[in-house]
C-alpha cells in the first residue's frame, strides 16, 4: 500500500515536471536555475512558468480530478459503471447553453456564461435521470446506450442551432477540450470545480449508501432524494465549469473510476483519492502528448482523449461483459 | 440534352437581341475565356449574371457590373447591399438553388473554390465559369480572374486603373516591409488561435507584400509546409516566435458573430512580451476581406491599403 | 401488435355501410392509404411551384426524387430488419456508428488526397471503396462480437456506438491537420445532400437497393418468425445463425449504399420504422416492409416539399430529420415503447 502511494506520487511528480518543461519556449531543465535570478534566462523561465506553464498544469490537475470524481459520483447514483457526464448528455447541454450565449448575448461575462452552462447541464442531467426512471433497465449496456443517444440528440439540436447562426465550425472548436489557451488569469474558475471534488470526498459515504439503491439506503436512514439531488448538482456544476473554461474532455470520468476499481476495488472513500490521482495523471499525460505530437503546434486534448478514451471504454466493456450480462 | 436545347434557345435569343441591337453597336464582341474547369466563349456581354463566388461579386461591384442573383445570406459588411432586394437569393455557397438559377435564365454563372463542386450541374443550366483562386501566386491569380471578368464585361479601362492603384500600393508596401521585421499571421476562431504560414491562404502577405515570416525552416521542403493548415498554437508559441508584426484575422467576426473577441483573447501578459505588442504592431485585419472574399478587386485593394496604412503609421511613429 | 388490429376492427365495425372504414383500418387498407399519401407527396414534389420550365424541372426534380426514393427504401428496410433481429425499437444501424465510419473514410480520403484531388477523384472508385470498406468492416464487427458474445445484442450495439465515437474522434484528429478550405470541402461531403448525388451512381445504387429490398421482402415469413426471438425461431425450424449473418450482410449493403450516396442520416431509420409499427396495425413483415418504405418516402419527399415551399429555414433536410428523429426517440423512451 505504502509502496503504491509512493509509486503513484512519483508518477504524478514526473508528469507535473514534464508538463512544466514541455512547451514552445525552452526552459532550463534544472529547476534550481528557475529561481534566484542567476541570469536573464532564469528570469524569463520563471516568468513563463508563472504565466503559462504552472497555470496550465494546475488547470489540468484540477480538471482531471474534478471530472473523474464527477464520473464516479454519476456511476454511483445511476448504479451503472458506464456513465459519466459525456455519456449522459450533461456535457452536450452545457455546450448548448454556451452556444445560445454565443448567439444571443456574446458580450456576457465568463462567469455568467458559466452559470448558464451549469444550469443547462443541471437541467439536462435531471432530464436524463427522469428518462432512466421510465425505462426498464435490463442490461448494463442499455443505460450508457440511452445516454449516448440522448447526447446525440442534443448534439443534433446544437448542429441545428449552429447551422442557423452559421457557427458550425466555431462551435466545435469552442467546445473541444483544449488547454492551449490557459494562462494566469484565465483558468481560476477551475479551482471551484476542484473544491467541489474535495467536497465530494467529504460527502463520499453518502454516495456509497445511495449507490445501494433507493430502498436499501433509506432503510439505512439516508435522505436518498437529497443526496441524489446533491450528487447531480455536483456533477452538473463540475461539467458546466470545465466545459466553459477548457471544453469537453470525453470519457475521462468513465475510464478512470473503472480502471481504479479494477485495481483497488469499489469502496468509494478508499477509491476516491486514487480516482483523483489517476484522473490527474491521465489528463496530464494526454496533454503532454497533445503538445508534442505536432510540435510546435498543438492538437486539442479533447481529440486525443476521444481516441484513447473510446478505446479504453471498448476494452472495459468487452472485458466486463461476461459478468455484466443480466 | 438540356444543354443542347439551351444552346438553341440561347442562340435564338441571341439572334433576336442581336438583331435589335445591331444597329446601335459598333462591333460584335466575342470573348473566349479559359477557366479552372474548361473554356467558354461568349459572343455577347452577359447581362444576366449569377455569381456563387463572393470575390467575383466584389470585383463586379468594383467594376459597376450588376448581378442578378447570388447567395444573399452569405454577404455582410461592405457587400451587405446585396443581401436583399432586388437581388435574388440563389441558394447557399455550397448548395445552389438550381431551379431558381434555371428560372432566371442567366447568360453567365460564376463559381469558385467553395462553390466549384457545383460547376457541372450549373454548367448544364447556363454557361458557367470557375474562377477558383488556389495555392501559390495569389496576386497573379487575382489579376487573372479579375481581368477575365473585366474582359467579359468590357470594363478593361476601369479595371486597369484600379489595378494600377493596387500595384502602386503593393510596391509601396514592399518598400517598407522588407525592413519591417518578421511577421506572423494568426486566425482566431472560437477562442482558439491558429498560425498561418507563407504556404497558407493568407500567405500572400509574405510572398506578395514582402514580409518575411517567423515560420521558417532551414529545410526548404519543410519550410513550404509550415503553417499551411492553420495549425492550432498556444500563446507561448507566439511568444517564442516573437514576431515584429502580428496580423490577426478574427474569423468569428468574419461570419458575423462577436466582434472584438480576438482583441480580448490577445490581451494577456504573454502577448505583451512580444516585440509586436511592444512596438504597437499588432494589426487586426478586416476579416471579411481576408477570410471571406479574398481575391475580389475591392477586397485586395482594401487589404493592401490596410497593411500599407499600418506600415506608414509605424514608420511615422519612429 | 396484432391486438391493435383486432381492437381497431372492433372499434370501427358495426354496420356494413362502414366497410370502407373497416378496410382502412386493416393492414392492407392502411398501407393503401399510406401509399396514396406517398404518391400525393411525390406529385406535389414534382409539380409544385415550377419556376424553370417543365423540361428542366421534371428532369432535375426527377433525379432528386430517385435519390430520395433510393435512400428511403434502403434505410427503411435496413432499419426494420435490424430492429427485427434485435427485437428492439430504439436501435438502428446508423446509431451503431455507420455514419462515423463514413466520416472517417471521407476524412481519410480528403486528408490523403487533398481537397482538389478529392473532388476530382473518380466517383466510382470512391463509391466502391466506401461501400466495400463499410460493408466489410461492419460484417467483421458483427462477426467479432457475435462469436464472442452470442446472446447479447445490447453489448454489440453499445460496442458499435462507442466504435462510432472512436471513428469520430479519429476523423476529428485528421481534420485538425487540415486547412479550412479542405474542411469546407469535407463539410460539403459529410452533410447529407439530396441534391448532390451523381446520376450514374444513382442508377447503380438504385439497382443494388432494389434487388436487396426485393430479396428482403421475399423473406417476410421468416422474418416474422425471427421477430419472436431466437429460441422460438430455432424451435420453429429456422437455422438462426446463418440467417442472422445473411440479414446482417444485407443490412450492411443497404446502409452502405445509402450512406455513400447521400451521407449520414442518423435518426431517420429510427423515425421511419417506429412510425411504421405504429401505423401498420400489424407486426407481419409482409405489411411492415412496404409500410416502412412508404413512410420513408413520405418523410423524405414531403419533408423536401415543406422545406422548399413552406419554411425559409436555412437548413438541410438531414439536420431537420436528425432533430425531429432525436426528439422522437425521447418520446419513444418516455412512453416505454421499446425493449
Amino acid at each position: 500500500m505504502i509502496r503504491a502511494t509512493i509509486g503513484g506520487g512519483l508518477v504524478i511528480l514526473a508528469l507535473v515536471f514534464i508538463s512544466l518543461v514541455v512547451g514552445n519556449t525552452e526552459i532550463d531543465h534544472n529547476p534550481l536555475n528557475w529561481f534566484g535570478g542567476v541570469n536573464d534566462q532564469g528570469d524569463q523561465d520563471l516568468e513563463i512558468l508563472t504565466l503559462s506553464r504552472i497555470p496550465r498544469t494546475i488547470a489540468l490537475i484540477l480538471a482531471g480530478i474534478s471530472l473523474s470524481v464527477a464520473g464516479l459520483i454519476m456511476q454511483m447514483l445511476v448504479r451503472n459503471k458506464f456513465v459519466e457526464p459525456a455519456t449522459t448528455g450533461t456535457v452536450e447541454w452545457a455546450s448548448l447553453g454556451l452556444l445560445l450565449c454565443l448567439i444571443f448575448a456574446p458580450g456576457l461575462s465568463v462567469i455568467i456564461k458559466m452559470v448558464v452552462a451549469c444550469l443547462f447541464a443541471l437541467f439536462g442531467t435531471g432530464l436524463f435521470m427522469l428518462l432512466l426512471q421510465r425505462i426498464d433497465i435490463r442490461s448494463d449496456a442499455i443505460v450508457p446506450l440511452v445516454g449516448l443517444i440522448y447526447a446525440a440528440v442534443i448534439g443534433a439540436a446544437i448542429a441545428f442551432v449552429a447551422d442557423q447562426a452559421e457557427l458550425m465550425q466555431s462551435i466545435w472548436v469552442w467546445i473541444q477540450g483544449d488547454f492551449s489557451m490557459v494562462l494566469q488569469g484565465r483558468y481560476e474558475l477551475l479551482w471551484f470545480a476542484g473544491c467541489l471534488g474535495v467536497v465530494a470526498y467529504i460527502t463520499a459515504d453518502q454516495f456509497t449508501l445511495a449507490g445501494l439503491g433507493k430502498n436499501m439506503s433509506e432503510n439505512l436512514g439516508l435522505n436518498y432524494t437529497l443526496v441524489f439531488i446533491w450528487g447531480i448538482l455536483l456533477v452538473s456544476v463540475i461539467s458546466g465549469i470545465t466545459v466553459a473554461t477548457v471544453g469537453v474532455i470525453p470519457f475521462l470520468g468513465l475510464v478512470v473510476p473503472n480502471l481504479v476499481s479494477l485495481i483497488v476495488g469499489d469502496n468509494l472513500r478508499y477509491a476516491l483519492p486514487w480516482v483523483a490521482v489517476t484522473g490527474a495523471a491521465l489528463i496530464l499525460l494526454c496533454d503532454i502528448v497533445a503538445r508534442l505530437i505536432t510540435f510546435p503546434y498543438e492538437i486539442p486534448i479533447g481529440t486525443i482523449m476521444g481516441v484513447i478514451g473510446s478505446l479504453l471504454f471498448l476494452y472495459l466493456l468487452l472485458r466486463s461483459e461476461p459478468h455484466g450480462q443480466s | 440534352m438540356i444543354k443542347n436545347s439551351w444552346l438553341v434557345v440561347c442562340s435564338v435569343m441571341t439572334f433576336l437581341i442581336w438583331g435589335q441591337q445591331a444597329y446601335g453597336q459598333d462591333e460584335t464582341r466575342s470573348v473566349s475565356i479559359e477557366h479552372a474547369q474548361g473554356k467558354l466563349s461568349l459572343s455577347e456581354t452577359p447581362s444576366r449574371v449569377v455569381t456563387f463566388d463572393l470575390a467575383s461579386l466584389d470585383t463586379l461591384d468594383a467594376l459597376n457590373v450588376n448581378v442578378l442573383a447570388l447567395p444573399t445570406k452569405s454577404v455582410h459588411d461592405r457587400l451587405a447591399k446585396y443581401s436583399g432586394k432586388p437581388y435574388v437569393n440563389a441558394g447557399s455557397l455550397f448548395e445552389p438553388d438550381y431551379e431558381t438559377v434555371a428560372a432566371l435564365e442567366p447568360d453567365l454563372v460564376i463559381v469558385a473554390t467553395r462553390s466549384s463542386p457545383s460547376f457541372k450541374m450549373l454548367n448544364s443550366i447556363a454557361p458557367t465559369i470557375d474562377l477558383s483562386v488556389w495555392g501559390e501566386g495569389f496576386i497573379e491569380q487575382f489579376k487573372d480572374r479579375s481581368s477575365t471578368l473585366a474582359k467579359i464585361f468590357a470594363r478593361q479601362s476601369l479595371y486597369e486603373k484600379r489595378l494600377k492603384g493596387i500595384e502602386h500600393k503593393i510596391a509601396q508596401v514592399r518598400s517598407f516591409s522588407k525592413d519591417a521585421g518578421k511577421a506572423l499571421i494568426i486566425l482566431t476562431n472560437g477562442g482558439k488561435i491558429s498560425a498561418y504560414g507563407p504556404g497558407s491562404r493568407f500567405g500572400w502577405l509574405h510572398y506578395e507584400l514582402g514580409f518575411s515570416s517567423v515560420l521558417t525552416s532551414d529545410d526548404p521542403e519543410q519550410a513550404s509546409n509550415i503553417g499551411t493548415h492553420g495549425d492550432p498554437v498556444s500563446f507561448e508559441f507566439i511568444h517564442e516566435a516573437n514576431p515584429a508584426w502580428l496580423f490577426v484575422v478574427d474569423r468569428d467576426a468574419a461570419v458575423g458573430s462577436a466582434r472584438g473577441a480576438a482583441r480580448a483573447l490577445l490581451d494577456n501578459p504573454i502577448i505583451k512580451r512580444t516585440q509586436a505588442y511592444q512596438s504597437g504592431q499588432i494589426v487586426y485585419l478586416n476579416p471579411m476581406n481576408w477570410y471571406v472574399i479574398a481575391a475580389g478587386l475591392n477586397a485586395v485593394d482594401e487589404s493592401v491599403t490596410e497593411v500599407l496604412e499600418a506600415l506608414q503609421k509605424s514608420v511615422s511613429q519612429k | 401488435m396484432d391486438n391493435l388490429e383486432l381492437n381497431d376492427v372492433r372499434l370501427i365495425n358495426s354496420g356494413s355501410s362502414k366497410r370502407l372504414r373497416t378496410y382502412f383500418a386493416s393492414p392492407p387498407g392502411r398501407l393503401a392509404a399510406a401509399v396514396a399519401i406517398a404518391v400525393l407527396s411525390v406529385l406535389l414534389f414534382l409539380t409544385l411551384n415550377v419556376k424553370a420550365g417543365w423540361e428542366f424541372t421534371l428532369m432535375f426534380r426527377g433525379k432528386k426524387l430517385l435519390t430520395l426514393l433510393a435512400v428511403a427504401f434502403a434505410i427503411s428496410v435496413a432499419s426494420l430488419l435490424f430492429q427485427t433481429l434485435t427485437q428492439n425499437r430504439i436501435l438502428t444501424p446508423a446509431i451503431m456508428g455507420f455514419d462515423s465510419l463514413y466520416m472517417l473514410i471521407q476524412t481519410t480520403m480528403v486528408f490523403l488526397l487533398g481537397s482538389f484531388a478529392f473532388s476530382d477523384f473518380n466517383v466510382y472508385g470512391k463509391w466502391l471503396i466506401e461501400v466495400s470498406v463499410m460493408t466489410g468492416s461492419l460484417c467483421s464487427l458483427y462477426l467479432f462480437v457475435l462469436y464472442r458474445q452470442q446472446q447479447s445484442l445490447f453489448v454489440l450495439v453499445l460496442v458499435g456506438v462507442i466504435l462510432g465515437v472512436f471513428f469520430h474522434s479519429l476523423s476529428a484528429l485528421l481534420q485538425r491537420m487540415m486547412n479550412p478550405t479542405e474542411f469546407t470541402v469535407l463539410q460539403d461531403a459529410l452533410f447529407a445532400s439530396f441534391n448532390a448525388a451523381d446520376s450514374h451512381l444513382l442508377i447503380l445504387s438504385g439497382i443494388m437497393i432494389a434487388i436487396t429490398c426485393l430479396f428482403c421482402f421475399r423473406m417476410h415469413a421468416v422474418l416474422d418468425t425471427v421477430a419472436l426471438g431466437q429460441p422460438i425461431a430455432t424451435n420453429l425450424g429456422i437455422s438462426y445463425k446463418p440467417f442472422l449473418l445473411l440479414t446482417l450482410a444485407l443490412i450492411s449493403v443497404l446502409v452502405s449504399v445509402a450512406t455513400a450516396l447521400v451521407g449520414p442520416v442518423t435518426f431517420f431509420g429510427l423515425l421511419v420504422v417506429n412510425l411504421a409499427y405504429y401505423l401498420a396495425g400489424t407486426s407481419r413483415h409482409r405489411y411492415l416492409i412496404p409500410m416502412s418504405v412508404t413512410i420513408g418516402v413520405i418523410c423524405l419527399v414531403a419533408g423536401e416539399v415543406i422545406l422548399q415551399h413552406g419554411f425559409s429555414f436555412n437548413t438541410r433536410l438531414s439536420i431537420l430529420i436528425e432533430f425531429i428523429g432525436g426528439l422522437f426517440f425521447l418520446i419513444l423512451v418516455l412512453n416505454r415503447r421499446f425493449a
